[in-house]
């Protein structure tokens, strides 16, 4: 299988005010397509500052990210948010655009990618079908549960057919019903539809659903656990 | 993205604060606005006059007179030479002796009054020679029907402006053809000073002139035959000697002009119509632009308004712009979004201002109208002066480029700063 993403020696340090954060001392990751990686860690273990770097969201200070064989360091700001179409990103607190409706979120990163009116409307109903959200499609954020917004966020994340998703603590805004429903749902499009998935956690139990899980601890992966 | 969909992301947002994008509009709109108005009123006046100038001032007449030249809108203000030099009626022959001068006229004119039954109204008294008048003043030198005005005249022939029939516009007549009307002056040459009168006979009326005569006709003026007023004022000097031209081109005015003063040893100044209008017009240039000046900087203030509402609207949606580059949204297509924004207030302020300038000159124009405004030292006589206002293409082209220009420049900043956030570090702003 085709390697997407591949971290060697990765090291990003940042200033908090005057005080230099090594947030990553030395991460060394490969993920393949069709892969389903859970990074586990406790809060400042710096798994977060590794998924902005694998999205292409910021640079490392030192060592390489690669994503598909190309070195982010060597991209300019174009080619980076080039890069981001083709990363579908799932947020924490959903980050919808709330004067949107749900189907007009899903339809903004394919405006983005310069897909036409009529295609984009078809495919954002045809990703609301699949995330279970279709009959809601015109309501919008505030009109929908924290559940249900995260469904047109994953459906948003998969708008432009990314090479993967990130997901940041997708089940972390919401109740642990709805949680289980959601990772059933990512569940399904990784054994379904192949779907390449890399999701960041603190919650063990969750990162037993993924087929791999890497514990993180102080800017360095500490062990890596097969499920 | 495709412009389309960055316009319509743009005004989703400003849908989205409607009260806020209001004001900021409303901003423009004023700047707007003030610069039409006072524009379009402006050129409305400058119209006005100029016409005026034109209806009682033809293009290819010169007028010579003594002294420093002549001020607008007097009939009988024109200079007396410091030198004691004095143009007499024969003069004429001197200038009619010069190559391209068509004919030349001589006037005769003091301040009076006419008297008709209980009636008296001060008046300008002009001595013409009635036929070459016409000749010069076709289309304004012309009689009402009713009456008629003849070219070999009576001494007792009078010939009276519009206004000097019906000064009150109501149809209460001071005179009317066929009348016997009473001319008298006052003259001071003698002492005491004494009053002389004549009875004139009223053969025509002219035709409503509207505009204020530079030598020409105008509507307050009373015409009495040039041989009576030399009798009468007991003068051979005139006050001035129209020239008629062959040609009213700049090389005819200029060489006739420097002919004429040569012939009178630069005793005399000699005024074209062309001349006045171009002076007027720069006069009016620079006033144009003076309250233009003054608009713009409510505009300015306009500007000021959008660049705050950015950057407050700027902070508001940080995160909204990390989301945006999250998605893979260029830099470049931030700054569009933004600039887009601006554009859309500044054509919004702009056409709602153009539109509100508009009717606002109007409304000024129709006050105007009402008090009625008087141009000249014999408010009475000439009038009062309607000011249409006049939009021209330049000025609606440039108040929709100024507006939404000032708009841009002013979202430069903020949208730059947009543009220039970091995802990372916008995404986590709260």
């Amino acid at each position: 299988m085709a390697t997407i993403v591949e971290a060697v020696n990765l090291k990003k340090t940042y200033m908090l005010g005057k005080v230099p954060v090594n947030a990553l001392r030395g991460v060394n990751l490969k993920v393949e397509s069709g892969d389903f990686l859970a990074i586990l860690g406790p809060s400042g273990s710096g798994k977060s500052t590794l998924l902005n770097l694998i999205g292409a969201l910021d640079k490392p200070t030192e060592g390489k990210m690669l994503i598909e064989s190309v070195d982010v360091s060597t991209l300019n700001d174009n080619q980076l948010a080039d890069l981001r179409r083709r990363v579908g990103f799932v947020f924490q607190f959903f980050n919808l655009i709330s004067r949107f409706t749900a189907r007009e979120n899903v339809e903004l990163s394919m405006s983005i990618a310069d897909i036409n009116r009529a295609e984009r409307r078809k495919q954002a109903e045809d990703l609301l079908e699949t995330v279970g959200l279709k009959e809601r499609m015109n309501h919008k954020p505030a009109e929908l549960s924290g559940g249900e917004q995260q469904r047109v966020a994953i459906a948003r994340a998969l708008a432009n057919t990314p090479r993967f998703l990130l997901m940041d603590e997708p089940t972390g805004n919401i109740d642990s019903k709805t949680a289980n429903e959601i990772m059933g749902l990512i569940k399904r499009l990784n054994e379904e539809k192949g779907v390449t998935i890399i999701m960041v956690t603190h919650d063990q139990r969750l990162a037993t659903q993924a087929k791999r899980a890497f514990q993180m601890f102080d800017g360095v992966i500490t062990r890596e656990i097969v499920n | 993205m495709k412009s389309r969909d960055v316009f319509s992301y743009s005004f989703s947002a400003i849908k989205l604060r409607k009260l806020r994008a209001g004001l900021t509009t409303l901003g423009v709109v004023i700047g707007i606005a003030a610069i039409v108005a006072l524009l379009s009123i402006t050129q409305g006046l400058q119209d006005t006059i100029t016409r005026q100038l034109q209806t009682g001032f033809a293009t290819d007449t010169l007028i010579v007179s003594t002294g420093g030249g002549f001020g607008l809108g007097t009939q009988g203000g024109v200079g007396v030479a410091n030198s004691g030099f004095k143009l007499s009626v024969n003069d004429t022959q001197k200038i009619n002796n010069i190559t391209n001068v068509e004919m030349s006229i001589a006037i005769i004119q003091r301040g009076g009054s006419i008297k008709s039954g209980e009636k008296v109204r001060n008046i300008t008294i002009v001595g013409v020679d009635f036929a070459e008048y016409a000749k010069i003043y076709g289309s304004t030198f012309v009689a009402e029907p009713g009456g008629d005005i003849p070219l070999n005249p009576e001494n007792e022939t009078v010939v009276v402006g519009k206004r000097v029939s019906d000064p009150w516009k109501n149809e209460t007549l001071l005179c009317n053809v066929n009348d016997n009307v009473e001319i008298a002056w006052l003259n001071a040459t003698t002492l005491p000073p004494k009053e002389e009168t004549y009875t004139g006979y009223v053969t025509a009326v002219l035709k409503e002139i509207g505009g204020f005569g530079v030598g020409g006709p105008s509507d307050s003026g009373v015409y009495i035959p040039i041989s009576q007023a030399q009798s009468f004022f007991g003068t051979d000097e005139c006050n001035m000697i129209i020239v008629k031209l062959t040609s009213d081109d700049k090389a005819t005015i200029d060489s006739v002009s420097e002919a004429i003063k040569e012939a009178f040893s630069s005793q005399v100044s000699v005024t074209s119509a062309t001349a006045v209008l171009n002076i007027l017009s720069s006069v009016f240039s620079i006033i144009t632009l003076f309250l233009g000046g003054i608009a713009a900087i409510s505009l300015l203030v306009a500007g000021i308004g959008i660049m705050n509402i950015m950057i407050v609207s700027l902070m508001e949606r940080t995160r909204e712009i990390g989301i945006l580059k999250a998605l893979g949204m260029k830099s470049r297509t931030v700054l569009l979004v933004f600039l887009s924004e601006s554009v859309i207030i500044g054509l919004m302020g702009a056409v709602i201002g153009i539109g509100s300038g508009w009717v606002l000159a109007n409304v000024v124009a129709m006050v105007f109208r009402g008090g009625g405004i008087f141009m000249g030292n014999q408010a009475a006589g000439t009038g009062g002066m309607t000011i249409t206002p006049v939009l021209t293409p330049t000025v609606f082209l440039g108040a929709l480029v100024f507006g939404v220009g000032v708009s841009v420049i002013f979202a430069l900043y903020p949208a730059w700063r947009a543009s220039k956030l970091k995802p990372v570090e916008a995404l986590r702003y709260e």
